[in-house]
């Protein structure tokens, strides 16, 4: 059908498919002023440094920041990645990370956001109490915590002395065993606020109607929660749990400040271990080589991302 | 009659159940939430000796508000740093937020309205961006400004921050376009607006609560961000708020009282500016992004 009118327009068209497109751009040649400002931020910003980290990644570079001399070296960085002991351990925390944070963060969120829905006295005091370690920043977060933590006179050490429940304050991130999930625990304090805005905005878009209806009808809480509500906030918990994820993934600040990756590369995660390399060891051309990869990771889950937000957007219109 | 009563009061007692189970989780993540935080502040208005000793002590035995008088008095050198720093966070963070208004408004209003060539391709590069760590931009970005002349100044984080802000605010202020009917535009075009007039005329002012949204967002991430300032910046009269607090603390490590209070003065603004216009961001969110 379409083969068939676009032959019979093709005569009276001036000139090739090409040039269709060119007429049809320069037609809308003032709508690009909108947006020219933030994509050119954004070129300057993204194209250039993942173009200059491609190209780094197959070089070596002398310990030094004389990237001017850097030497051609092919694939060997990417060998010297793949068959490091280090990666795979900075692998494998990264993934408990990622997969623990957002999986406790979104089902903390969900179920407070649902616990506040239904109207209390203090309800808007107790959850303005409850963002704040959404909006505080991530490193007063972290002395906070690890001041908490303190193997010596950390607060819940003292608890946990003055319970009985152990002889001497534990060593909740000074040791290899207990370090990760002590810091899980810090970044899911931080990040469960966030799940929760978002599904209490979800819950707003429920129609009031349809769960009255549903209470009429009889139906229980669990019910009117499974067959009501949740179907309503499929969209925004899909939103919410990719953003946690690329959130979780690219996490600095908390390992960072509290231990620096340690106690023996305990907990490293990709990135703070590609930061140790680059700006502590020096070692562009193998932290590149790591960025680049990492790129590779966070494309695939960005195709999900971006099919998550288009298919909303989709399914809105034909509703 | 009596068969009624049994069912009506069946549900209710479930109900019942659950409100109180609610109740029991609400107040184990306030205990979560909160305890740190007070505990923050309970070690701010100790002595140093206090701080450390143990058992702790629980209550302040003698509070004392030494640790904020030092890093508020411009006399002294910790708190002349620290209001610098205070000061060099207040001017990036504002910066960024004008400046990323201008930007995000009119590219969202295009998103949302013209059908451009690449529109959808150019969306999702925006969109992109959020994917990407920080870490990975560092090395390059650190040699682009220093092409640009930038390094060792605030500029260079602006031009960095907006480009974290951007994305979210382009795509929560699309959103809320969306919602705004084109009819009100194409009665004012009728009118003998041009589409610029009704553009500013029009749908700027309807936008008000979505760009307080933004703005927010802007400012927080920008008032918190530290890996760019980490590494941008090396002069002492440079660093914000993070970086500077980071140096306090590895030249007295022991000094938690100084520590609790400089990190409760740095979230107070935040915190504050968020409780205050924390409505704008969850109308935002419901309008802009998730009924969409």
């Amino acid at each position: 059908m379409t083969s068939v009118t676009g032959q019979a327009n093709a005569p009276r068209r001036p000139g090739p498919a090409r040039a269709g497109t060119l007429r049809n751009v320069w037609q809308h040649r003032a709508d690009y002023a909108y947006v020219l400002p933030a994509i050119v931020v954004m070129l300057i910003v993204i194209a250039y440094p993942i173009y200059y980290t491609v190209d780094l990644s197959f070089y070596t570079t002398p310990p030094s920041l004389q990237l001017r001399d850097k030497i051609f070296v092919g694939f060997d960085n990417y060998q010297a990645i793949l068959t490091s002991e280090v990666f795979w351990r900075v692998t494998w925390n990264t993934l408990i990370w990622t997969f623990l944070s957002t999986v406790l963060s979104f089902a903390l969120g969900f179920a407070t956001a649902l616990a506040l829905h239904r109207d209390f006295i203090g309800r808007g005091i107790l959850r303005a109490i409850l963002i704040i370690p959404w909006v505080i920043s991530a490193v007063a977060a972290s002395y906070i915590w690890k001041w908490i933590y303190h193997s010596d006179f950390g607060v819940i050490g003292a608890i946990l002395v003055g319970l009985g429940i152990a002889d001497r304050p534990p060593n909740f991130i000074d040791s290899v065993g207990t370090v990760l999930p002590s810091l899980i625990v810090v970044n899911i304090w931080r990040e469960f606020p966030f799940a929760m805005i978002m599904i209490m905005a979800g819950l707003q878009t429920v129609p009031d109607q349809l769960l009255s209806a549903a209470k009429v009808d009889g139906a229980s809480a669990w019910q009117r929660f499974w067959h009501v509500t949740f179907p309503h906030l499929r969209n925004v918990s899909t939103v919410t749990v990719l953003l946690l994820a690329v959130a979780n993934f690219n996490s600095f600040i908390i390992p960072w400040i509290m231990t620096g990756g340690g106690p023996s590369n305990a907990s490293h995660i990709w990135i703070t271990h590609i930061y140790e390399l680059a700006f502590g060891r020096q070692r562009w051309g193998v932290a590149s080589a790591y960025s680049v990869l990492l790129f590779l990771i966070l494309m695939t889950i960005g195709y999900f991302y971006v099919r998550a937000l288009s298919g909303d957007k989709k399914k809105d219109r034909e509703a | 009659m009596a068969e009624t009563s049994t069912a009506r009061a069946r549900p209710r007692k479930r109900v019942d159940r659950w409100r109180w189970a609610g109740r029991i989780f609400l107040g184990l993540m306030l205990l979560y939430t909160a305890v740190p935080m007070v505990w923050m502040l309970l070690t701010s208005i100790k002595s140093g000796f206090a701080a450390m000793q143990l058992p702790p002590q629980w209550w302040p035995a003698e509070p004392t508000l030494a640790s904020y008088q030092k890093l508020l008095d411009p006399q002294n050198s910790v708190g002349a740093d620290f209001l610098h720093f205070f000061w060099n966070s207040l001017i990036v963070s504002t910066l960024t937020t004008i400046l990323g208004v201008i930007v995000a408004v009119p590219a969202a209003y295009a998103f949302s309205r013209f059908r451009f060539p690449g529109r959808n391709f150019l969306f999702f590069a925006v969109l992109l961006r959020n994917m990407f760590p920080a870490v990975i931009f560092l090395v390059p970005l650190f040699i682009l400004m220093r092409w640009l002349g930038l390094v060792n100044s605030h500029g260079s984080l602006v031009v960095t921050y907006l480009t974290f802000g951007l994305p979210l605010s382009i795509w929560l202020l699309k959103g809320f376009y969306d919602n705004i009917p084109i009819q009100l535009e194409q009665a004012a075009r009728i009118d003998g607006a041009t589409r610029f007039q009704a553009f500013l005329k029009i749908v700027m002012p309807l936008s008000v609560p979505g760009i307080i949204a933004t703005a927010i967002y802007s400012f927080i991430g920008a008032w918190n961000e530290y890996i760019y300032a980490y590494t941008f910046l090396n002069r002492n009269d440079q660093l914000t708020l993070p970086v500077g607090i980071q140096r306090f603390f590895s030249e007295n490590t022991t000094d938690f009282p100084g520590l609790m209070a400089a990190s409760f003065m740095m979230s107070v603004p935040v915190v504050v500016l968020f409780l205050v216009l924390q409505k704008y961001f969850v109308r935002a969110l419901t309008e802009g992004a998730v009924k969409h």
